[in-house]
């Protein structure tokens, strides 16, 4: 090391630490994570025991609750709500989203940032009116209720996306599909959809993690028959303490699909993140 | 002439659906917290009473101010701290490391769980007897804490949606530095600036568009907050934790079923949102002019 100059083995040190960082920085974001993995493959006496690192995994958590809890009602409801309100609003929000990419009118960019507004809206007070309105028509406690409830945020979120991917595709090619006798329609469909069909699949994703993931309108508009798998939180918090482990695998249950569809976006995460705001 | 009206079509169909589904039930929200509506009551029997539950939330609900100050308080802090360490964390991650794509990936974790799963687990970590906290504490010969006694519970709500959040700031602050144009850099670098000066003087400057809006989207999203603090304090212990969604639960729905004083409540919630947001509008505006 003698041979080296001072500098070069400063910049070494300070590269290690900077590695050692970013470990304890990804360790702290799985960290809880792991846990929980953890918690739902131990047993009872174990998820009260925090020394206990290395053991023999049983599977009983999750037999409990798929057998007691009747996970699959709430699986089977949160799929059903997820998939109906993607699809209605992908569909709604994609064409809109081309009527704002492609065309010039009056007070354009005030109607495209209104949209954007309703994205910001606290679903406490989203849910007070949709609770007093379901109540009236007999609404309550049916998914159909919760597909509408989360188009108010679906479209938004599509309409922002969408506009963004149509926009990145240059006039030009429809243009010359249209001097090729293609109408508008046609054009969008076979010049336009094809390249965009990523965009389409990365904005459907989000739309179902966020939708997967919703708990404040979920818990207030449904009771019985509709409820969505985070609404299972409230079983846990009553009789908790015994009962970690079946928590913990409901977890894992809840997680494991949102996290690889989040692995499939991470491309456009940013972009997701922000509405379309800013493009990585 | 046909064409004119033709971008109709396609957005009609979104902002009828958004109207019916969002303005609609907005300014049912307004009406009824103009009224003494219960939710034990018929809504037959409901009478208009003015300002009246707004003049409760001001001047007899003490626990109403409690919560808009720990909700403030709240959002600043969080909202701080994520930006710091998102940006101290995204500046770590702005330069050669091998399996970088692997690491960043990880930092997604926290964002998309389930928020009710995150506050279980959390729960689980934070007990005080038997939480993986306490016990790491004690292998470092640390004091436990007691984490959601009424002392604490702020601060460890604060801390999880810090944990959950952080990442988030941290991606959009690094697809940022990833952006920043070369040019600027070589030129004050051959001026002889030193790290600390360029950081200051050209890094945060150009990030300010991401800044901003990274911040404002985290400070609406802290006020709105509901799902984790439910599954983690319920508001409690007393009323530690009510934030103003918890408060608007507990008057509406958990405690007391007054829906009209809830409504109030809710208006005052959603007008400093509306507030915040039309800031973040408008830079974002500003922001797709510059070319960002």
């Amino acid at each position: 090391m003698a041979t080296f100059p001072n500098y070069v083995r400063r910049r070494k040190i300070k590269g290690l630490i900077l590695d050692i960082l970013i470990a304890v920085v990804v360790i702290g974001c799985i960290f809880p994570f792991v846990w929980m993995i953890m918690t739902s493959i131990k047993t009872r006496v174990q998820t009260i025991d925090p020394s206990v690192w290395f053991f023999h995994p049983t599977l009983e958590n999750y037999r409990a609750i798929f057998q007691k809890r009747d996970m699959f009602m709430y699986i089977n409801n949160s799929l059903m709500v997820v998939a109906l309100t993607t699809l209605a609003s992908v569909v709604l929000g994609t064409f809109a989203a081309y009527g704002l990419a492609r065309f010039q009118f009056n007070r354009k960019e005030d109607v495209a940032y209104w949209i954007l507004s309703l994205r910001m809206l606290p679903p406490i007070a989203v849910v007070i009116p949709f609770f007093l309105l379901g109540r009236f028509i007999g609404l309550l406690d049916t998914h159909i209720l919760l597909v509408i409830v989360y188009m108010s945020f679906n479209i938004p979120f599509t309409i922002w996306m969408m506009r963004g991917f149509i926009e990145d595709i240059p006039r030009e090619l429809e243009e010359a599909a249209w001097v090729d006798g293609c109408s508008r329609f046609q054009a969008i469909r076979r010049i336009i959809f094809p390249l965009i069909a990523p965009g389409v699949a990365a904005t459907a994703i989000f739309c179902v993690i966020q939708s997967w993931n919703e708990f404040s309108l979920a818990f207030f508009l449904t009771s019985f028959n509709a409820r969505t798998v985070p609404t299972t939180v409230t079983f846990f918090l009553s009789v908790l303490g015994v009962i970690w482990g079946e928590m913990a695998s409901v977890g894992v249950v809840a997680t494991i699909p949102v996290l690889i569809f989040a692995l499939i976006v991470q491309k456009y995460l940013v972009r997701g993140l922000t509405f379309g705001a800013i493009k990585s | 002439m046909k064409k004119r009206k033709e971008h109709y079509w396609y957005i009609a169909p979104s902002l009828i659906t958004l109207v019916v589904i969002v303005i609609f039930p907005t300014l049912f929200l307004w009406y009824v917290s103009f009224t003494n509506y219960d939710l034990t009551m018929g809504w037959e029997q409901r009478k208009l009473v003015g300002i009246r539950n707004f003049q409760y939330l001001a001047f007899e609900d003490k626990d109403f101010w409690h919560s808009v100050k720990i909700s403030l308080w709240f959002m600043v802090f969080t909202v701080a701290l994520e930006f710091i360490l998102g940006l101290a964390i995204a500046l770590l991650f702005n330069r050669r490391i091998r399996g970088k794509r692997l690491w960043m990936s990880f930092l997604i974790v926290p964002m998309v769980i389930t928020p009710t799963i995150i506050s279980l687990i959390w729960k689980l970590m934070l007990n005080t007897e038997y939480g993986v906290l306490n016990y790491l504490l004690s292998l470092l010969s640390l004091p436990k804490i007691n984490w959601l006694g009424y002392e604490n519970a702020l601060w460890s709500v604060m801390m999880v949606d810090i944990w959950e959040w952080t990442p988030f700031v941290t991606l959009i602050l690094y697809a940022g530095l990833q952006s920043l144009p070369q040019e600027p850099y070589e030129a004050v670098i051959v001026d002889g600036a030193s790290p600390t000066q360029v950081f200051y003087y050209l890094t945060l400057p150009l990030l300010k568009p991401m800044i901003m809006i990274a911040l404002l989207l985290r400070s609406i999203d802290s006020l709105k907050i509901f799902d984790v603090v439910y599954g983690l304090t319920q508001g409690g212990p007393g009323n530690a934790t009510e934030l103003m969604s918890m408060h608007i639960y507990r008057i509406g729905f958990r405690h007391t079923n007054w829906i009209g004083r809830a409504s109030a409540n809710a208006i005052v919630l959603l007008v400093i949102i509306t507030i915040l947001t039309t800031v973040l509008l408008r830079i974002m505006r500003r922001g797709t002019k510059e070319g960002y």
